[in-house]
């Protein structure tokens, strides 16, 4: 009956002292930066109704969301995402709230995914979503808080790729593709697979031109003079604009002097439902998955009841602790400064102090001695505390610097600096 | 400079890739000696090599364990991973086909099919659901697919066909084409970015190389 008594299931993880330190140590930097720039933090319930996520804009795959049922046999989920929760939240609850509404979020999620890589089946999400507004400006705040977290959090190398799928879609209504094979020739883009590309568009009559862009789609990538190359040979107004919008948000950029950590890609297509403009991902050395990845939203909130333009990110912390670990970022780690060892007839005097020092803002343990003082040193060492309090009867305190392995003897007033 | 790692399939692909690598000046004279070595490398370009089983390969790249891999496109529709296909390498072609009893030729789409035989169930699933809007139970199996129908445990295989001599031999005809089949080369996502220039010289210098083959 107990099989599975001692195993954890698949995807999910205990996250110990160490690791458990370091992950709060960056949820704090990251929730910082949303601070800093105003984003305020909301929480949303890690249970949901299974309707929430299957709407016709975003549409988590059936079989890759946890569901159970609830009392009346209504299907709910654990969230597999907190954005669109946030868009649901703007369209009921902050119906009535003045626009641009700014969020910020950092919480767990629950995905079916292949697990390894730093994927996992619940892992923490940080993002921000800036509802209400269509601007470039806002395009470029929301990287620009990507690009500020991860330089925050230690990293030193890496890429944000920024892409307009606008300049896609323009391209195919101008190619005159059907919205079926609009989707085929996007996930074939994306893959870069020009093989696929070709065949079928070679099934639709165009212009030589327009023929060769959308052939060139899957290979522009890289340095921002592709946008320039670009202008010369885009006719129609849609794709047109998508330029103009991907060029400013990276002139904004360049203001805040991220220019560097830039790069482009025209081919870079995910769901073309639920993108609607800019959309980025972060690239990092070591790590074989984007680390974070965000855009532009506009058509979500809507199937909510509020027609409402977004754009916002997310970024695995998971994912993000593999990418500084790859990069041999030293961890934060959790300590104690001192262990305060007493023998039962000295309590009194044992607590005060701890409690003094703690005060102090100290980390302070406290170990009750049945044997001599030998055995509170072992656990200290054991636990890597440099420093043993030794509380003694009438009044004597001895203190063991445990690193330099010496013995001093202290009193009450110089332990406390009174 | 870090180094490249690229995945070959372990099999008929390895002396054609190892090839196209030397052809541009990639020295792979490590991976032909028989060493016992998992991973080999060519110091100078600083690249590492290892061989894994073809099925495999995708799988290395997708995760970043490998930045290149060479694979055919069979593997690459069987384990529908997410990656980038830069290059037809044109080699090691075929197609992946519905094949059967003559008698169903040109037959299929009256015909009811309930159990296909297939070494890729992912692929005849796919072809099945999405092709054919139809619900089919699939039978993997690991080898000689075309004893299924002889022998009665399925209808229909789905299965790689090259000269299908061995279809013909036991009375079977392809019913139908899902894809052709070659070799290509796939990138890891992020590598992409991360080391493009390295990255597209590789694929431009391959990509050279296979133009002036065919010429």
């Amino acid at each position: 009956m107990s099989k599975w008594k001692i195993y954890t299931p698949d995807g999910v993880q205990d996250i110990l002292f160490d690791e458990c330190y370091s992950k709060r140590e960056l949820e704090n930097k990251i929730r910082n930066t949303f601070r800093a720039y105003g984003y305020y933090e909301v929480e949303t319930p890690a249970i949901e109704f299974f309707d929430v996520f299957s709407s016709e804009v975003e549409h988590f795959p059936q079989e890759s969301m946890v569901k159970f049922f609830d009392q009346k046999g209504r299907i709910l989920v654990l969230r597999p995402d907190i954005t669109v929760p946030v868009a649901r939240v703007t369209a009921t609850k902050n119906r009535d709230v003045k626009l641009p509404i700014k969020y910020s979020y950092i919480g767990n999620v629950f995905r079916f995914n292949e697990v390894g890589g730093g994927r996992q089946n619940e892992f923490t999400q940080a993002g921000v979503e800036l509802l209400g507004d269509y601007s470039s400006e806002s395009d470029a705040e929301i990287i620009a808080i990507a690009i500020n977290i991860l330089k925050t959090a230690g990293l030193e190398s890496f890429q944000i790729d920024i892409g307009q799928v606008e300049f896609f879609k323009g391209l195919a209504e101008e190619a005159g593709f059907s919205n079926e094979d609009t989707v085929r020739i996007s996930k074939l883009i994306d893959r870069k697979d020009i093989v696929g590309l070709a065949e079928i568009a070679g099934g639709y009559e165009m212009e030589d031109e327009l023929r060769k862009l959308i052939l060139k789609l899957p290979g522009l990538f890289g340095s921002i003079e592709v946008i320039k190359d670009l202008k010369k040979v885009t006719k129609n107004s849609r794709s047109i604009a998508a330029l103009e919008n991907i060029e400013e948000v990276i002139g904004i950029l360049g203001d805040y002097g991220f220019s560097r950590y830039i790069s482009v890609d025209f081919g870079m297509l995910k769901g073309l439902n639920y993108d609607t403009g800019i959309i980025f991902r972060g690239f990092t050395y070591g790590v074989g998955f984007p680390i974070l990845s965000g855009g532009r939203y506009d058509n979500l909130t809507s199937s909510f009841g509020r027609d409402c333009p977004a754009t916002g990110f997310s970024l695995g912390i998971n994912m993000l602790m593999t990418a500084l670990e790859k990069a041999q970022m030293p961890l934060e780690k959790p300590n104690v400064d001192s262990l305060i060892c007493y023998k039962k007839a000295n309590r009194k005097n044992a607590i005060e102090i701890a409690e003094a020092l703690r005060k102090q803002a100290m980390n302070i343990e406290t170990f009750v001695l049945t044997d001599e003082i030998q055995q509170g040193i072992s656990y200290a060492v054991s636990k890597q505390i440099g420093g043993v309090i030794y509380i003694q009867d009438s009044g004597k305190i001895t203190v063991h610097d445990i690193v330099n392995n010496m013995t001093k003897e202290t009193s009450y007033n110089e332990l406390l600096n009174k | 400079m870090r180094y490249l790692t690229i995945a070959l399939s372990k099999g008929r692909l390895t002396d054609m890739a190892m090839e196209l690598f030397e052809g541009i000046g990639i020295d792979c004279s490590e991976l032909k000696s028989s060493t016992r070595k998992l991973i080999l490398s060519d110091e100078k370009n600083k690249i590492k090599f290892f061989l894994a089983k073809p099925a495999d390969v995708p799988t290395y790249v997708e995760y970043g364990a490998a930045d290149i891999g060479i694979v055919g496109k069979d593997t690459i529709l069987e384990e529908g991973r997410n990656l980038y296909e830069v290059l037809d390498l044109g080699f090691a072609a075929c197609r992946m086909a519905l094949a059967g009893p003559a008698e169903l030729e040109g037959k299929i789409d009256e015909l009811n099919i309930k159990r296909v035989g297939t070494k890729y169930p992912n692929i005849a699933r796919n072809y099945f659901e999405k092709t054919r809007r139809e619900s089919v139970e699939i039978i993997k199996l690991n080898g000689s697919v075309e004893l299924a129908p002889l022998v009665g445990l399925a209808e229909v295989i789905v299965d790689l066909v090259e000269s299908g001599r061995t279809l013909k031999e036991n009375g079977l005809v392809v019913l139908d084409t899902i894809a052709d089949i070659s070799a290509r080369m796939i990138v890891n996502r992020v590598s992409m970015k991360m080391e493009n220039e390295r990255i597209q010289k590789i694929i431009n210098g391959i990509a050279d190389q296979l133009k002036s083959m065919k010429r």
